[in-house]
């Protein structure tokens, strides 16, 4: 495994399924970052169950804590 | 049966119209070099691909969002292509198609029943798998599989006949693997011929 190093892989870990979208998919930045509106749970379309954004320093946050047991896990 | 004489001197320009009283197969000429082009004869009319661009812990049923048409430098698509909302796609027209479908998870933990499967309806309602495809690991390192299953539908109504691509059971820490600049988790639709 990677070592994690863009913020999508601290998004995957904050929450399960499609909670979220970029508006560029060429540049995910965090300013392009958006909640999608709808996911799929069981076959049906349903309204996200995320309903706020997290801080770009909340992401970064749980990047850096990835990083850091990535690194105590591969002897960094 | 009339006849006519072709006159002294040749025919006009105009006097050959084939757009009637013509029958027969028409024979290749010389290694069928003279054949380039305007000739369907059946062959594939369609060729597109889509592929989702974020990744995402867990299951997605169907996955619903962050499909975007390939563009990798390369990529052609043949045709007018598939239209999708909300992960459901929709022919151009009727045919017979090929879905191949693929999907790599990232096995961060144990899961013995990662499933991707092509769902198919014939009715715009009610989806069915047609093809499934499925992996485990009890590894939690991180590993990554792919998986790829194909399907064969035979769509007659570009308006009831549609599918979607639907990620199940997938552990909440393992990451269904996708990417912007290349084809991941995706698939790629085929027109064979006509239904």
């Amino acid at each position: 495994m990677a070592r994690p190093n863009h913020i999508e892989d601290a998004l995957v870990k904050m929450h399960s399924r499609q909670w979220f979208t970029w508006t560029d998919s060429k540049n995910k930045i965090y300013a392009n970052l958006r909640l999608t509106d709808k996911v799929g749970i069981d076959g049906n379309i349903v309204d996200n169950l995320v309903t706020e954004l997290p801080t770009e320093s909340a992401i970064n946050a749980k990047l850096k804590e990835l990083q850091d047991a990535w690194d105590a896990a591969n002897g960094g | 049966m009339s006849k006519t004489t072709i006159p002294t001197g040749g025919i006009a320009d105009d006097a050959v119209n084939l757009t009637s009283k013509v029958t027969g197969t028409l024979p290749v000429a010389n290694g069928g070099t003279a054949l380039s082009s305007g000739f369907n004869n059946g062959a594939t009319t369609e060729v597109d691909q889509w592929r989702v661009s974020a990744e995402f812990n867990g299951t997605a049923s169907p996955i619903a969002s962050n499909w975007e048409r390939s563009d990798t430098t390369g990529y052609g698509k043949h045709g007018t292509g598939l239209t999708e909302s909300s992960g459901i796609f929709t022919f151009p027209s009727t045919g017979i198609y090929i879905i191949y479908a693929q999907m790599s998870v990232q096995f961060n933990e144990e899961d013995t029943d990662s499933i991707m499967s092509i769902a198919t309806t014939t009715n715009n309602s009610s989806y069915t798998a047609q093809s499934t495809c499925r992996e485990a690991d009890k590894n939690t390192d991180g590993r990554k599989h792919a998986m790829s299953c194909m399907a064969v539908f035979d769509v007659t109504n570009v308006t009831t006949h549609k599918f979607r691509i639907d990620a199940q059971s997938v552990a909440s820490s393992n990451t269904v693997g996708a990417s912007s600049g290349e084809t991941i988790t995706g698939f790629t639709v085929f027109r064979i011929g006509d239904t």
